[in-house]
């Protein structure tokens, strides 16, 4: 069964926090909870930078999310 | 901020064309930052390398994307251009624009930020060019509170969807390309102004196959208006065509003697697909060999017109990346009802089918048009559920495999080996 939403958003936020690589994809919380679609995912990654605790990080092209304080260049 | 030494960029204001050095010395007359953008710039042109950063965190609260972050790294010798954020603006639905709104957008930016602007982007939208971090929030509150005016798409977003001119303008539209964009740009705001799949995905819409937006080359989802009955004919124009009564192409290549107006030779032997003939008098089109590729209608638009059943064709996953080459979009969906009165249902369920598929299934930066090319084409068409038709082949077979689904053979994968052993036993 998929996680519940907030389930789902601390899942996000742990790995956000604590994986090698400072900024990730939104593919890359895909595996937090394999039973939730790619689109509630997403929401609930969008619903964590509203709330203040990851931030967008954007070439431009493409968008990554950091947790708050680990992105790249971000002015503390 | 002081002129810097520019040897090489002013270079650029010695040919016949108008020159954006010039406007930029222009512009700094008003905005002294722009000095810094034509220094730097020389800059990089000596050292041979940009000096701009790759990417950052910029945006406005509550959105992710519309805002471009551009931070330099030399911000020491240039600080007038230390950070230099682009902001992308959703254009109207084929960019008609009040003369007024388009001064109140220039007094704007002039009081946030360079006065720079970049009408338009590649995607469609109106680009401002160059402010910085504090100015972004003010701005974003005039521009939505005092304009009445909304940021585009960035990043891994749904980007600005941008349309030709369509009905308004233009008498060959199968379709309402400003309804359609417009409809859409509402429908789908969460996914404009926040990132919501793998990478950047964008929508164009152009009224008949002549493609003005050139959709079928730039976007991953192109909606092409087309007509499914007989191109309509009308004879006595065809031979005011030909006894040299109009001039064809509406007159748009008359600025040269071309000679007579040549039937055979300007329409007919152009057909692609040689699906014209002349009877006597007659012209005569075998309309089930039409490829819908506009050129008869457009050499003689008073003789020919679109069809009456109109709709749309879906081409999906074009891409035009400086690196790892540019591709067009493939027709994906023949014909599709485009109908405002249903608020283009049929046309949702087709974007939405293909982004629960991609998002599932597509890696990180990878475009839909990518995705499909790895996975192959029949795979794609099965996922979207369409009937694969000729014009879907591209060249013969290379592969003299046969794959066939589970549900195309008898029994499916279940039937018993041990049955098959015992009739086939040597
Ligand atoms: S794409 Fe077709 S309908 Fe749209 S403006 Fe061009 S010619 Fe007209
Ligand atoms: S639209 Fe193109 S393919 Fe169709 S009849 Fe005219 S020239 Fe031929």
């Amino acid at each position: 069964m998929a996680l519940s939403k907030e389930e789902l958003k601390a899942a996000i936020l742990e790995k956000a926090t604590n994986a090698p690589k400072p900024q990730l994809y939104v593919k890359d919380f895909y595996a937090c909870d394999p039973d939730s679609k790619p689109r509630a995912v997403k929401n609930a990654a969008n619903e964590l930078v509203k709330e203040g605790k990851m931030a967008f990080w954007s070439s431009g092209s493409t968008t990554m999310y950091a947790a708050k304080g680990r992105a790249k260049d971000e002015e503390k | 901020m002081p002129k810097h030494d520019t040897p090489m960029i002013d270079e650029l204001e010695s040919g016949p064309w108008p020159s954006f050095v010039t406007d930029l010395k222009r512009q700094a007359e008003k905005s002294p930052q722009c000095w810094d953008i034509l220094g730097k710039m020389e800059l990089s042109f000596r050292d041979r390398i940009t000096h701009w950063k790759h990417g950052g965190i910029v945006g406005v609260f509550g959105y992710g994307g519309g805002i471009v972050g551009r931070y330099s790294d030399v911000p020491e010798q240039y600080p007038g251009v230390a950070h230099f954020h682009t902001v992308r603006l959703n254009q109207p639905s084929s960019k008609f624009y009040t003369t007024e709104k388009l001064r109140q957008v220039c007094d704007l930016w002039e009081k946030r930020g360079s006065g720079m602007t970049n009408m338009h982007g590649s995607t469609g939208d109106l680009v401002l060019l160059g402010t910085t971090t504090d100015q972004l929030e003010p701005l974003f509150w005039d521009l939505t509170h005092d304009l009445n005016w909304d940021l585009g798409g960035s990043g891994s977003n749904l980007r600005t969807p941008s349309c030709c001119l369509g009905k308004a303008r233009c008498e060959y539209s199968c379709i309402d390309t400003q309804a359609l964009c417009h409809h859409l740009t509402m429908h789908y705001q969460d996914e404009i102004h926040r990132p919501a799949f793998p990478y950047k995905f964008k929508f164009k819409f152009s009224g008949c196959p002549n493609d003005c937006v050139a959709a079928i080359a730039r976007s991953d989802f192109a909606v092409l208006g087309t007509w499914k009955d007989d191109i309509r004919i009308d004879q006595s124009a065809v031979k005011g065509y030909v006894n040299g009564d109009f001039a064809s192409n509406a007159g748009a290549h008359a600025g040269r003697d071309w000679g007579k107006f040549d039937i055979e030779k300007e329409v007919i032997d152009l057909c692609p697909t040689h699906c014209m003939r002349m009877k006597g008098e007659e012209l005569q089109i075998d309309n089930s060999n039409c490829t819908r590729c506009m050129h008869c209608i457009n050499v003689m638009p008073r003789a020919l017109r679109p069809g009456l059943e109109q709709g749309a064709t879906i081409c999906v996953g074009a891409k035009a990346p400086i690196l790892d080459g540019a591709q067009f979009a493939t027709m994906t969906i023949p014909f599709l009802k485009v109908d405002p009165e249903n608020d283009f249902e049929e046309v949702i369920e087709v974007i939405e089918k293909i982004w629960d598929w991609w998002m599932e299934v597509g890696k990180n930066r990878e475009r839909v048009g990518e995705t499909i090319m790895r996975v192959g084409l029949p795979t794609f068409l099965k996922v979207m559920e369409v009937d694969i038709v000729p014009q879907h082949v591209k060249e013969p077979r290379s592969n003299p495999y046969v794959f066939w689904g589970e549900d195309e053979v008898e029994g499916g994968w279940d039937r018993s080996v041990v049955e098959f052993r015992k009739r086939h036993a040597q």
